[in-house]
């Protein structure tokens, strides 16, 4: 390896981070759904030719762990340069159905240069409810289209659209998707031209060891031992509500991490179920917090980190189960799980709202998706902020004067839901109140969890509020299908974040 | 005679301009009362001149008050009025986190706190109203307001935008009936929709109207007592307007500072290059860059300050923490990192020898010889090497490189942060760089332009005469300027000329007007039915909408590669401005013989050459190749080996690189 001195270095890592986020405006700009355009429910990033990841915008924490999984599904498929592929099946690179990837090559002179990638969460994959968000699937197939590593041609683009709600809209989102890709592909190799095809690819090298470097420092920091914490999700789609147990230990030895999930409980029924991929994404995302939130972000802040779930549990789900919620819900609960074990190795965070309040609405014309922020749990040092997502989302609402001039729904208030976040030294912060009404006849679907068991608080901090979701003024559960009758409102109350620290007196 | 004054972080710059010669002068800043320290300048510069305030024609400004006000918290008492359940949009905004892996990172408090946000019962909805304001509300929210000891309130309902009748019967309650009251109207200050933006931008606009208000009155007061005019201030959208309508209007003088300086860059980009030009303000703390296309400085419509967002027309300018006093350090992972902190001007540089010991770029710059040791900064600081070394040494020892390439790597690194700005406001704007000139100004700005400029595949650096004081020479030269929006989303038959056109004359009308010689500029901002964001097409009051379509489908594949040919074309908002031209001052050289010749040792390119040092003001036609040193009196040039330079008639420094 050719070392680079850390000036280098240092441009290189704005370049491609540069490139990054100018894939991720093009993707926005361009694109044609309200959960892309409006809600930035999207991701892109740069891979060497070895598919490792290089760099990614910062915008979506559950894709950015997973996509190096998506590249290396199409890794020793045959090389050509212009040939794109497309994919979004959860067991070969995907996380759950709708977020569809399109990976592009990059060629040089010198060969593979490496790969550029972006995933958006599309508005429909073809699944049984429209908007393929359901609450109470029980296999894949039920999800959507599944598609394995794909040549992406204009004939299979298509024809796989052709297949789900929608289509022309399908196409606009994946068409941006693709000037996403162009720009990355033009800027890498812009850079290639620049520095020499050989230092970029150092770089692209330098820049992984450099991450690796600032979290095993980060790592060998915290005091060797071995931390063990259960949580719980809320399994109440189909049936009797249950409690699915979820366990890690976490052990540090120097600089290095050991995160196994041995003694999860085996996959459900429905659909909380995780490909490891999204399990290995939340893991990683929860060390990132607690060890160098400001290391690039690259696969090489990952090499310290070994995630162990054996096959056929929760977390390691094996095909055919379904996994829709598993990438918005489970995700959340594992990075609470790893933050609370680390809680053993030093100071943590409370919980946050630990849900993405997963709503989608689907009637004459039209499917929406929006997920809503909630209270954060505050920290050691500092109150947890209101109203934002807390772990692995970050996307944004959609604003009403959007969403009412698009789909025949009224939004009859958007509050903070005070006094939600739990007291404590530090505060932990309050969540939303969103309450929706139909305007048309259409079918609902909500996703969410902390309904049952709120977000906890830590040192002696109180918890949370739970959530709750209310069709008129009819409780709901938290995971729950129906249908709207003009009129029909739905309510939704996002939890507060716990707090830290004993409130005073 | 033409004045402009300029005031920034560290200095209030004054420049008188009397149709041949420049005069300038730099004061401190009085952070305190901004206006004490532009009066002194103005009668330093007066003075310099022999001139008395009464011979001055114009009198433009440009300042800080607002920005600063609006960063640090200190507008006025706010209230806000929303739509009933609404009145938390400004707090929770687009639900976005500030940091994604710092999870308590703050979010910036919202300038209205909780208990003076009231809700009006009413709701208008995309088709018009819902629910109508009821008799007795707006008498009502004036009482609420009455009783809260408020000082400016912002109104912001749900659909202003496109049915303003209800925010409009309430914002006309509370100013006749409270008259010491600013209030601001989101219809008025922003007709576009997304409410959180709308939101945002109009409460800015009560936050810090009164503050400007009150500032400006007393500038105008001192100005009438020096014999001066009225002033007019710089918005942040590049033009001037007079002190009432600014002090009226706080949300868009927020960039008043760095639009002058925007607008400095598009003068000299015509006079002495091509109208296509990166402006690089690059002074103590920060970098400021902007983009000069055809002579025209470029806007955005959207932009966030401390977190909060303004949507309106602002010059493009883009700020990284890069300036001479950003701080040199080493991280955990081993790498080189310079900034965001800065030893600012006290204790300031290492080598300013007032107890800085932390290594910074102008340390850098001076162990590498592109300053000299001998030469005294703005504020009359002697310069310390041997300071510079130690603090340079230090870093060099933990970082195991040497003194001389620790210097370069600080220079690099705060190069590459600057290069980052410049790519932001290009690249990432689907622009080009190399077609354009780099033209650094500031203090720091033209000892870092020419390796800059390389890194960008940039072949052309002006360095001008007067960099130090550029901003304020924008001020004097600006247009007047008055800029409107409106969303009109028309598509289909509805999209037809005389339909845009009507739109458009009613813009001109709610600016007042055709006046004599005010010509408006207008864009057509047009997006694909079913896409969130628009693309801009510029055109006449009077455009053929098929025409406007095409251009727009043009520069949809122009930047994502594809057009949508089913696609309908919708356009979305206009935007007009007035826009009456600004005096064009001649600029010329400086005499000859008055500079001084020598060599010195310089780093450059990772070796020491011997570098020609020219010191004083070049006159018109001197050409010089590099490796030199330019020392003009308020910043340093350097012109590495490979580049030539030629002074043209305006005293600009045209440097080239060999191809």
């Amino acid at each position: 390896m050719t070392a680079l001195d850390p000036v280098t270095l240092q441009v290189m890592i704005g370049a491609l981070r540069a490139a990054c986020e100018e894939m991720g405006a093009a993707l926005i700009r361009s694109a044609y759904s309200a959960n892309i355009k409006e809600r930035h429910d999207c991701s892109t990033a740069i891979f060497d030719a070895h598919g490792e990841l290089a760099m990614q915008a910062e915008h979506i924490p559950v894709h950015l762990g997973s996509m190096p999984d998506a590249v290396a599904a199409v890794l020793d498929l045959e090389q050509r340069p212009g040939r794109d592929w497309i994919l979004n099946d959860p067991y070969r690179g995907g996380t759950h159905l709708p977020d569809i990837t399109l990976i592009s090559r990059v060629f040089a002179a010198s060969g593979l240069l490496g790969f550029v990638a972006c995933r958006a969460h599309h508005a429909d994959v073809g699944g049984t409810t429209p908007g393929s968000m359901p609450a109470r699937s029980t296999r894949l197939e039920e999800e959507g289209v599944v598609i394995p590593p794909t040549v992406a041609d204009s004939e299979t683009l298509h024809e796989l659209a052709s297949r789900m709600r929608f289509p022309r809209q399908r196409l606009a989102d994946l068409r941006a998707q693709a000037a996403a890709n162009r720009i990355g592909t033009l800027r890498l190799a812009e850079l290639a031209e620049l520095h020499g095809e050989r230092r970029l690819r150092a770089g692209m090298e330098e820049i992984l060891a450099y991450a690796e470097r600032r979290t095993r420092a980060a790592l060998g920091a915290l005091p060797n031992g071995s931390w063990s914490a259960e949580d719980v999700l809320e399994d109440d789609a189909n049936g009797a509500p249950r409690d699915a147990l979820l366990r890690v230990t976490a052990t540090i030895r120097g600089e290095s991490l050991v995160l196994n999930f041995t003694g999860t409980d085996p996959q459900v029924e429905g659909n909380l179920n995780c490909p490891l991929s999204v399990t290995k994404s939340a893991a990683f995302f929860a060390v990132r917090v607690l060890t160098d939130p400001d290391a690039p972000p690259s696969a090489g802040a990952y090499r310290p980190i070994e995630v162990i779930a054996p096959p056929g549990c929760l977390l390691n789900a094996q095909p055919p189960a379904a996994v829709a919620a598993g990438n918005v819900e489970t995700s959340s609960r594992v990075a609470d799980l790893v933050i609370a074990a680390l809680g053993g190795a030093r100071p943590v965070p409370a919980q946050g709202q630990g849900t993405m309040n997963n709503l989608t609405l689907a009637g004459e014309g039209f499917t929406y998706y929006e997920t809503l922020g909630g209270g954060q749990g505050a920290c050691p040092d500092a109150d947890g902020p209101s109203a934002i997502h807390v772990a692995m989302s970050n996307t944004l609402n959609t604003p009403v004067e959007a969403l009412e001039g698009e789909f025949p729904l009224r939004v009859r208030e958007l509050s903070l839901r005070r006094g939600s976040g739990g007291k404590g030294q530090h505060r932990g912060g309050d969540g939303i109140v969103r309450e929706i009404e139909a305007l048309t006849p259409m079918q609902f679907s909500l996703i969410a969890e902390r309904r049952r068991h709120p977000p906890r608080g830590r040192e002696g901090g109180e918890d949370g509020a739970k959530g709750r979701n209310l069709r008129g003024g009819e409780a709901l559960p938290g995971k729950a299908e129906g249908a709207l009758r003009p009129g029909d409102t739905l309510r939704i109350e996002t939890p507060g974040g716990g707090g830290h620290g004993p409130p005073d007196g | 005679m033409l004045l402009g004054v300029d005031v920034g972080g560290t200095f209030t710059d004054a420049v008188l301009f009397d149709g041949e010669r420049v005069y300038t002068a730099k004061l401190p800043t009085t952070p305190e009362d901004q206006s004490l320290a532009v009066i002194a300048a103005v009668e330093e510069v007066l003075r310099l001149a022999e001139a008395t305030g009464s011979e001055v024609e114009s009198f433009a400004h440009g300042m800080t008050v607002g920005t600063n006000a609006l960063l640090e918290e200190r507008g006025v008492r706010t209230a806000l009025i929303a739509t009933h359940g609404f009145a938390d949009v400004l707090e929770i905004g687009r639900q976005a986190r500030p940091h994604l892996y710092r999870l308590c990172g703050p979010k910036p408090a919202p300038l209205v706190e909780a208990g003076l946000r009231f809700e009006a019962e009413e709701r208008v909805g995309p088709e018009g109203v819902i629910e109508p304001l009821p008799e007795g509300e707006p008498e009502r929210l004036a009482s609420l307001v009455r009783d809260g000891e408020i000082e400016s309130v912002a109104v912001c309902l749900l659909f202003s935008y496109l049915d303003p009748s209800h925010e409009r019967r309430i914002a006309e309650h509370l100013r006749r009936e409270l008259p010491g009251l600013h209030v601001s109207a989101s219809h008025e200050v922003l007709p576009r929709f997304r409410e959180y933006e709308r939101t945002s931008t109009t409460v800015i606009d009560a936050y810090l109207s009164p503050l400007l208000g009150r500032y400006l009155g007393r500038l105008g007061e001192a100005a009438a007592a020096t014999g001066l005019p009225q002033p007019q201030v710089m918005r942040s959208s590049g033009g001037l307007a007079g002190a009432g309508e600014a002090a009226g209007a706080g949300a868009w003088s927020v960039l008043s500072g760095p639009a002058g300086g925007a607008v400095g860059a598009g003068l000299l980009a015509r006079v002495s290059g091509d109208g296509n030009a990166l402006g690089l303000d690059m002074g103590g703390t920060s970098c400021d860059v902007c983009v000069v296309e055809e002579g025209e400085v470029r806007r955005t419509e959207s932009r966030e300050i401390g977190g909060r967002v303004i949507q309106l027309p602002m010059v493009d300018v883009h700020t990284v923490g890069a300036g001479g006093g950003s701080i040199g350090w080493r991280d955990e992972g081993g790498a080189l990192r310079v900034g965001p902190r800065s030893a600012g001007a006290d204790p300031g540089p290492a080598c300013y020898g007032r107890g800085g010991a932390e290594p910074t770029v102008t340390d850098a710059n001076l162990v590498l010889g592109r300053l000299d040791s001998g030469s005294e900064l703005a504020g009359g600081v002697d310069l310390d090497v041997d300071a510079a070394r130690g603090a340079i040494g230090a870093l060099a020892a933990a970082l195991g490189m040497d003194e001389a390439q620790t210097a370069e790597g600080i220079v690099r690194v705060a190069n590459q942060e600057m290069v980052r700005a410049l790519r932001v406001v290009t690249v990432e704007r689907g622009v080009d760089p190399r077609g354009f000139a780099l033209l650094p100004f500031g203090g720091a700005g033209p000892m870092h332009a020419a390796d800059i400029a390389a890194e960008l595949g940039i072949e052309r650096v002006l360095c001008p005469r007067a960099g130090g004081v550029l901003s304020a020479l924008g001020l004097c030269a600006s247009d007047r300027r008055r800029d409107t929006t409106r969303t009109v989303m028309l598509s289909g038959a509805e999209m037809n000329a005389e339909r845009i056109s009507a739109e458009v004359e009613e813009l001109i009308a709610s600016l007042g007007g055709d006046t004599d010689d005010a010509e408006p500029e207008v864009v057509y901002e047009m997006r694909y039915a079913g896409q969130a964001f628009e693309l801009p097409v510029p055109g006449s009051t009077r455009p053929d909408p098929a025409d406007l379509a095409e251009r727009f489908a043009a520069a949809h594949e122009e930047r994502y590669g594809h057009r949508d040919s089913d696609g309908e074309v919708v356009l979305v908002h206009i935007r007009l401005a007035m826009v009456s031209p600004g005096p064009r001052p001649r600029l010329v050289a400086a005499e000859a013989g008055a500079l001084e010749e020598s060599t010195r040792e310089v780093r450059l390119g990772d070796e020491w050459v011997e570098a020609a040092v020219l010191h004083g003001e070049p006159p018109a036609d001197l050409r010089a190749s590099g490796p030199a040193v330019f020392e003009l009196p308020e910043a340093t040039f350097v012109l590495p080996l490979g580049w030539h330079a030629e002074v043209d008639a305006a005293g600009t420094i045209c440097a080239e690189r060999a191809r």
